[in-house]
């Protein structure tokens, strides 16, 4: 044994008054971040509160399955409306979107691509009120303020969101798998489908239901196109009425019984929009599969 | 009975392994390259390649990054031209038919002439499996034989089956890298090639999952023509009976330098650039 004696080592940690001036940055430099953090989910909070405090009152059965005539009165026209228009808009808008994505991701030159991804995005940049007034000018024309034109003028504002997402995740499923697929003697369109297409499947239906969720939700392009109506009909070919319509147009009202119809709907809208955010949520996080 | 053919091909396969010293009998020629050229746009990355590949043997190749060697392996199959701008010239016959010809349609060839790729490759939204059925079943073939009896041979010939019978319905990417690599290979297998392409098919995996591959390449050749490109160059003096060194030339293309029987390749190469790789001094 040995051992040469072990050198004396000696550290100082005693803080500096730099080291207690970064301490004390830092401190305040995370509860701004904090703040901020905080002060972004203030308005949902807010918004939560104030339509279920105003809104809630007057849910009830009747509400929901009654006319706007009928005594008690009711949306269901409304509500209707919403989930016929856009039901006919994604039926439309999913097809051309997906395939669009498609064609840009898996079989468009880079060159091509660019210029699509392009016009996507200046799409998605469109104000609805444009595609409203789109739809108001080369269609009212000729299929009059009906469910339809309001149900192409959400087509518009659907497909670049499907597309984009389509094409989104389509670039996030790896090389290999293609070349897996394609060195088993797998024709292109076959992998396309069936192994592309298959891998990135739950995002492709996130981006349909974030198409789903933006139709829900629009008001500018239905005002212009399906306007509104008080029958409680499902025929497309009258002016229909919408959840989004009703709240604009009730909540500038002077009467107050008026006023808060519009709250209850917002309700309503807002409890439809979050039972199909949240079950695609729970669905794609379920089904990850890159 | 099935444990017994596979230990009885194992032992098979060490023998002749042992036995690519002594030149045995000529076997004939599965792939006769001439004057192959591979290009990405305007960029050469493998030069005027010629060369043959033997039948039931393994073919290794290598050299140091860049020399082409993989996109070599890629033309092989007409893999090579699935990426934008990639295109080649010269040809590649097989029983005297050009791959290249104009009435060769790409998909026939890859069923023919399979590959796994360097980082196990699994379909991820697939069972075992399923994956192992996947050839057959994505292309809408009609299999003579029965899928789940495809499925079981080609995990007995990868040597995957004991480890995976009990679990065939669990994902693909819930196997280990080197279980994954071998379901690739049950895959590449099941749809019945005359030839593997295998790009550095160990690279991406520990020492005792490369052994198992190697040993299963081993066994492989006595149904299959195997071509591997690796950088590993023990890989290469372990698994194969003919080597191909290939080179970057000063215009950043690959070439090949040489090509001859694996024992001669490291023992007494012809080229002083092999030489040189071989003793570590470059590359």
């Amino acid at each position: 044994m040995n051992q040469a004696p072990l050198p004396n080592i000696r550290l100082d940690f005693s803080l500096t008054p730099h080291d207690i001036r970064r301490r004390r940055v830092n401190q305040i430099m995370l509860r701004i971040i904090q703040a901020a953090a905080i002060v972004s989910v203030v308005p949902l909070f807010t918004i939560l509160f104030v339509i279920f405090s105003k809104g809630l009152p007057q849910l009830g059965l009747s509400f929901l399955l009654n006319g706007p005539l009928e005594q008690p009165t009711g949306i269901v026209n409304a509500i209707q409306g919403s989930l016929v228009m856009t039901f006919i808009a994604i039926i439309a808008a999913a097809p051309i979107g997906i395939g669009g994505g498609i064609y840009l991701n898996e079989y468009a030159s880079t060159r091509v691509a660019r210029i699509g991804e392009l016009f996507i995005d200046i799409m998605l940049g469109v104000p609805s009120i444009l595609a409203g007034l789109f739809a108001y000018f080369a269609l009212v024309p000729i299929l009059g303020h009906s469910g339809w034109t309001g149900s192409i003028a959400l087509t518009v504002l659907m497909v670049p969101v499907v597309m984009r997402t389509t094409q989104e995740v389509l670039r996030l499923v790896p090389a290999g798998l293609r070349e897996a697929s394609l060195a088993l003697g797998v024709p292109l369109w076959r992998t396309t489908i069936f192994v592309t297409c298959r891998t990135a499947l739950s995002g492709i239906m996130t981006g349909v239901v974030l198409a789903i969720s933006r139709g829900l939700g629009e008001t500018a392009p239905l005002l212009l196109t399906s306007q509104t109506s008080n029958d409680v009909s499902i025929n497309l070919g009258q002016p229909m009425n919408a959840m989004t319509v009703v709240i604009y147009q009730n909540a500038t009202s002077s009467d107050p019984q008026i006023v808060a119809t519009a709250w209850t709907t917002a309700l309503v809208l807002f409890v439809v929009a979050l039972i199909l955010n949240v079950s695609v949520r729970f669905k794609t996080v379920n089904n990850r599969v890159f | 009975m099935e444990s017994e053919q596979t230990t009885a091909s194992k032992i098979a396969a060490k023998a002749t392994r042992r036995d690519t010293t002594a030149v045995g009998e000529k076997s004939h020629i599965a792939m006769q390259l001439t004057d192959v050229e591979a290009m990405y746009g305007n960029f050469r990355a493998v030069n005027k390649v010629s060369l043959e590949i033997e039948a039931r043997s393994v073919t290794a190749f290598i050299g140091p990054s860049g020399c082409g060697k993989t996109t070599l392996l890629r033309t092989l199959n007409r893999m090579h031209e699935t990426l934008p701008g990639a295109t080649v010239k010269g040809s590649i016959e097989v029983s005297g038919v050009n791959l290249y010809g104009s009435s060769i349609d790409p998909v026939r060839v890859r069923r023919s002439i399979g590959m796994v790729f360097q980082k196990p490759n699994p379909f991820p939204a697939m069972s075992i499996a399923q994956n192992v059925a996947s050839g057959l079943r994505l292309s809408g073939m009609k299999a003579n034989k029965k899928v789940a009896e495809i499925v079981e041979e080609s995990l007995r010939k990868a040597a995957l089956w004991d480890e995976v019978k009990d679990k065939l319905n669990e994902p693909g990417i819930s196997l280990s890298g080197g279980q994954q690599q071998r379901l690739c290979i049950a895959r590449t297998i099941a749809v019945e090639p005359e030839i593997v392409l295998m790009d550095e098919p160990c690279s991406a995996l520990d020492p005792l999952a490369t052994l198992k591959i190697e040993e299963l390449i081993g066994e492989l050749k006595t149904k299959y023509t195997i071509v591997i490109v690796t950088h590993n160059m023990q890989q290469a003096a372990r698994v194969s009976d003919t080597t191909a060194f290939f080179n970057m030339g000063p215009d950043r293309g690959g070439f090949l330098v040489e090509t001859g029987p694996t024992t001669k390749i490291f023992t007494n190469p012809t080229n002083k650039l092999t030489e040189d790789y071989i003793a570590g001094r470059f590359g």
